[in-house]
């Protein structure tokens, strides 16, 4: 799980373009949203599209996303259960 | 109705958001030579810049120091030009749609790929209600941007203006235009220049003028009516800026109407300084201003009167004229 944490962090920085973050700058268990790293709703369809293209998972309903994308160790739990590459 | 040039800047192949290349220009050989960039982190927080390409960061650093140049803190108008717009970002998107299909595109390229992102980036950054509009126009959007905002000023709508022109440049893209020869006997580069019009000042922009396929006797009588404004001759312009480079058919243009007004002596060029792109007249604009804030020419002209004429492959021509009051 903490390489799968790990790499994620790698891809949210560089999906999302924090230039300044580095992995451990980034607690995985700290909100995505609202405060932690501060990310708004065009990040969250940035993380959609990164889950269905990185991991394979395609989110139908929306708002399964305010659950999944809580933050990084929450992700990275459902990534680890539902992936299919 | 006079217009002023309150402030200006660049960011080029030279030093940037600074007018060191009046003094000590830097020479570049190679074909293709991108702007240098200055640290953005002054003008924009990482969190607010991860979303914005090279183009949106260079478009804010340059207002925002034109800006504060002019000690403006929020300009009425921001009217903005551009040829390609933001192509970097662009081109990212259609990759991605090209190489991987339609389902997995990133939305922040879909939303950079739209040519008037740059100036409503530079609106939220300044939360700038006011007039907002782009042109695109390929070689004279940047004259089409300024005579927009001088009529915005006719109109009594506004009392001061931020006017910009972006371009950025590829190696992909840059290699398509090779094709069709648009670099031949020119370097290309990519254009970040911002500036200040108030209603008072003491550099005029006294007027513009934008024409298509002119004949040599409408480009003269025009210069003439240019002049005329502020009850000058073509005599009394002590520089004429133009947009000659090492392109023969290119430049018979330009000598053509220096010799048919007289100023052959008194001409200076600066794609030589800051290299080509769609939006490249905007330097000349610059240089202009940067020689009349100055009282001088980089080769030493004294200048109160300045004329700039650009063409674009000889259909759209441009002439501006300057003056210090």
């Amino acid at each position: 799980m903490e390489e799968l944490i790990l790499k994620l962090k790698n891809e949210i920085i560089e999906v999302l373009n924090l230039e300044e973050v580095k992995p451990e700058d980034i607690d995985e268990n700290a909100a995505l949203f609202g405060e932690g790293l501060g990310l708004d709703s065009i990040d969250a369809l940035e993380l959609i599209v990164l889950m269905e293209k990185n991991y394979g998972i395609k989110l139908q309903d929306p708002n399964q996303g305010k659950e999944i994308f809580k933050s990084i160790a929450v992700m990275a739990d459902y990534i680890s259960k539902n992936r299919t590459k | 109705m006079s217009v002023f040039i309150a402030s200006c800047a660049q960011i080029s192949i030279q030093k940037p958001l600074n007018d060191e290349w009046f003094y000590i220009p830097v020479h570049y050989d190679e074909p293709f030579v991108r702007a240098i960039d200055p640290d953005y982190k002054p003008f924009i927080n990482p969190i607010a810049g991860r979303r914005m390409g090279l183009i949106m960061k260079r478009a804010i650093a340059t207002s925002m120091t034109a800006l504060a140049d002019a000690s403006l803190v929020q300009p009425d108008a921001i009217v903005t030009a551009t040829g390609l717009g933001c192509i970097e970002n662009t081109e990212k998107f259609l990759k991605t749609l090209c190489y991987e299909g339609e389902s997995c595109l990133q939305p922040t390229y879909f939303i950079n790929s739209t040519h008037n992102t740059i100036g409503s980036s530079i609106a939220l950054h300044k939360k700038c209600h006011g007039y907002n509009n782009t042109h695109v126009h390929k070689g004279i959007s940047f004259e089409s941007a300024l005579l927009d905002a001088m009529l915005q000023f006719e109109l009594g709508k506004i009392e001061n203006a931020l006017v910009g022109a972006y371009d950025e440049m590829t190696q992909d893209y840059y290699h398509l235009l090779d094709k069709i020869n648009m670099w031949d006997g020119t370097f290309a580069s990519e254009t970040a220049v911002a500036t200040v019009l108030k209603k008072n000042g003491d550099i005029e922009l006294v007027d513009l003028d934008i024409l298509y396929k002119p004949e040599k006797q409408l480009l003269i009588d025009r210069t003439n009516l240019l002049c005329n404004k502020i009850g000058i001759s073509t005599e009394d312009i002590d520089l004429l800026v133009t947009g000659k480079n090492n392109n023969k058919e290119n430049n018979v243009v330009y000598e053509a109407f220096e010799k048919s007004i007289g100023l052959e002596n008194k001409s200076e060029t600066y794609k030589n300084i800051f290299g080509e792109s769609f939006t490249s007249s905007a330097y000349g604009f610059y240089y202009a201003f940067e020689c009349l804030r100055k009282g001088r020419s980089p080769q030493g002209k004294d200048v109160n009167n300045i004329l700039i004429y650009n063409h674009y492959k000889n259909i759209d021509h441009s002439l501006i004229l300057l003056s210090r009051c």
